[in-house]
């Protein structure tokens, strides 16, 4: 089986009951009490969309000590049912990065893994199996029978340290760490063009590249529940810009994107900025003030305008997100407070 | 075990020749077994003597004492630390070093405690206001009762100085003994703070503190903060200056104060025995010229806390260079940032430093 025919791997379900399809797959097929159980409960992710979902009010955002900060390690909100975000303490880790779980008929896609490495020093494996055991008792699922894909937003360590927590859980497949197998895991032979479906099991997930932040970047659209997912290119914080030409043309692919498909909410890895739009300084571990993570398709299609003005390497604010343009990685508009002269 | 003393020159055409502290591991055989600095302090004393202990500060060179310890550093999570919330070492019997727990603050402000026959001195008070979290006074009060009973003290009135009133990393642990009986506040404003320490003349002249047969000088070096002070101990030889020099990134409010401070220090380390400049802080990796940003809470790979006197000059020279411009300073021991924000070359050395690879981006 090549990336290609795992991408549109055929679904196994009650639907399909003639299973003329490769003997790669009859290895998969589910036991037939399994299979009957499914069929019972198949869910639509086709009807009456946009999924609707929440967002929390506030999501937990550290501590003025760090080492007595008593919130859970990983703070996890079901937007909806099926689909529930991640997000890591601040006090266990500055970079505080949001995850996704995905959840559909035969898969799970889980973006992003924190910034921690060790289970023992941080649960992620545990709360994922926690998230997923819960989600599979809701729905009727055998946890074996789901396949969970882990895949991360772009080649930065924050978005990955947790990847190896996983290297014993039945029926996981991970993304590598090279450019190389990032794209091959998703059968991409046109990147950043080239647009992929990813099928869940009766929910796709389409997938393109992103470059910009970095050169290797996914920008991800769930299209349950529309919500799109731009990793570290575009975020309510400080949107680093490495490299201005390939980010502005990852912009233009947003606005080419926004033209032919709904989307309800964009969101990002991180939250740097506070409600009044202070900048939250790089690495501090606490933002009483947070602004919401989500942002809306006007933020972005603004942003887009005001990238178009942008001809020189600098910060620029946006009103809801900073564009540090070719500035170095760790910047903030941060000046020596006690400097007198 | 070999010996210590045959290292490669150092490969920084800048850094000053380097004592090398454990030469000796094992104690150096030719070296006296009774030396001149050594007395008795009456630590141990017959049984039944009563009355209070008095000792003789007055020593011919710096006293003896060691920071035999390595200082907390934090955890890959801060929130999982179960380190004690202020590291404690007692570098001899008059004198504690202690240290904010760097998941409490990132800061982790040092503080230092300072005993004579008829006064104790704080200097500075740490970067976090709750004692719930930062139990800066139990801590002090411990110290002092412990230092007391061995003294046959009931109690000593304490003093508590600040390198700089302005710097919320070093203030903030004052109002703990805002009700202390027998304690004296050092106020937070410059002009306060000049008449508290008589320095009429600021920054010209020197003001004393007497702590009963052991003085700590007051000397005035702005440049770091506008109000900064530099206390020098005569007993131990140890220059405290807080924000001015300290192994980290060193961030000048005012380059030609800065300057000026450092000369005067540099002055005053000619006519006084400096054993070791005493900071307020560790942002420096024993990697040469490469330090830990703003906010981390591990920092696994610490350079150590004192600084030999001759990075004194190494600094005055090294802000000399960048006066009036902004620019950031690489050196083995020390970062200098000028007019620049605080977050300017993080992570980045000097390519005339030797480079060495350290494991810091993955937790």
């Amino acid at each position: 089986m090549n990336r290609r025919t795992f991408l549109t791997y055929p679904i196994v379900s009650a639907a399909l009951p003639s299973m003329s399809t490769a003997s790669a797959v009859l290895s998969r097929i589910p036991s037939p009490e399994v299979l009957s159980a499914a069929a019972s409960t198949d869910i639509d992710f086709t009807a009456h969309l946009p999924a609707p979902g929440t967002f929390p009010e506030r999501w937990i955002c550290g501590s003025s000590s760090c080492m007595d900060n008593q919130d859970p390690p990983i703070q996890v909100h079901w937007y909806n049912e099926h689909t529930a975000y991640l997000r890591q303490n601040k006090a266990y880790s500055y970079e505080a990065p949001f995850m996704h779980l995905y959840f559909g008929n035969q898969r799970i896609l889980f973006i992003d893994q924190g910034y921690t490495q060790l289970r023992t020093d941080w649960p992620l494996r545990d709360v994922v199996d926690g998230c997923i055991a819960e989600w599979c008792k809701r729905n009727h699922r055998n946890i074996e029978e789901m396949e969970l894909l882990i895949s991360f937003s772009h080649l930065h360590d924050d978005h990955w340290a947790g990847i190896n927590q996983f290297y014993d859980r039945p029926n996981t497949r991970y993304m590598g760490l090279t450019h190389e197998e990032m794209i091959g895991f998703w059968g991409m032979t046109n990147y950043p063009e080239e647009r992929v479906t990813l099928d869940l099991g009766g929910r796709s997930i389409l997938i393109w590249g992103s470059p910009g932040h970095v050169m290797s970047e996914f920008a991800y659209y769930d299209t349950y529940t529309q919500i799109l997912f731009t990793g570290d290119m575009f975020y309510r914080g400080r949107c680093y810009i490495s490299f201005w030409e390939p980010w502005f043309a990852s912009m233009k692919r947003l606005m080419d994107f926004l033209e032919t498909h709904p989307v309800t909410h964009v969101v990002g890895c991180h939250i740097e900025i506070s409600r009044t739009g202070e900048d939250y300084p790089y690495g501090i571990t606490y933002q009483p003030d947070e602004a919401p993570w989500q942002l809306t398709v006007a933020e972005l299609r603004h942003a887009f305008e005001v990238a178009k003005t942008i001809t020189q390497p600098g910060i620029y604010f946006t009103g809801s997100v900073f564009l540090c343009n070719q500035t170095r990685g760790t910047t903030t508009v941060d000046k020596n407070p006690y400097a007198y002269y | 075990m070999s010996q210590t003393g045959n290292q490669a020159p150092t490969h920084s055409p800048h850094a000053p020749k380097r004592a090398i502290p454990h030469a000796y591991p094992n104690g150096n055989p030719d070296a006296p077994l009774n030396p001149p600095g050594a007395r008795s302090t009456d630590s141990c004393l017959p049984i039944g003597q009563t009355g209070e202990v008095v000792h003789n500060y007055a020593c011919t060179g710096p006293a003896p004492g060691d920071i035999a310890f390595r200082w907390i550093h934090g955890s890959v999570c801060a929130a999982t630390n179960r380190d004690p919330r202020i590291q404690v070492v007692a570098y001899n019997e008059d004198t504690y070093i202690l240290r904010e727990n760097i998941c409490i603050n990132w800061e982790a402000p040092f503080t230092y405690l300072l005993f004579g026959n008829a006064g104790a001195l704080l200097i500075d008070t740490g970067a976090t206001p709750e004692a719930a979290y930062y139990p800066l006074r139990p801590t002090v009060d411990a110290i002092i009762r412990r230092w007391c009973s061995i003294r046959r003290k009931k109690s000593i009135p304490l003093t508590v100085v600040l390198t700089s009133g302005e710097d919320i990393a070093q203030n903030q642990g004052l109002r703990q003994f805002a009700d202390r009986p027998e304690t004296t506040l050092a106020p937070i404003e410059l002009a306060a703070t000049k008449q508290f320490h008589k320095l009429a003349s600021w920054p010209d002249g020197t003001g004393a503190i007497d702590l009963g047969s052991r003085v700590i000088d007051v000397i005035p070096t702005p440049g770091s903060h506008k109000d900064g002070i530099t206390f020098y101990d005569r007993y131990n030889g140890f220059l405290h200056t807080g924000d001015l020099l300290y192994p980290g990134r060193i961030q000048i409010g005012n380059d030609r104060d800065y300057v000026a401070s450092l000369s005067r220090l540099q002055q005053w380390s000619e006519a006084h025995p400096v054993k070791w400049i005493m900071g307020g802080h560790i942002e420096m990796m024993f990697a040469p010229g490469r330090a830990y940003p703003r906010f981390k809470n591990y920092r696994p790979f610490e350079h150590v806390l004192e600084l030999e006197p001759a990075v004194l000059a190494e600094a005055l020279e090294a802000a000399t260079g960048v006066l009036g411009k902004p620019d950031v300073v690489f050196r083995t021991d020390f970062i200098l940032l000028n007019r620049v924000g605080p977050d300017e070359k993080n992570y980045r050395t000097s390519p005339d430093l030797p480079f060495i690879p350290v494991p810091i981006w993955l937790p």
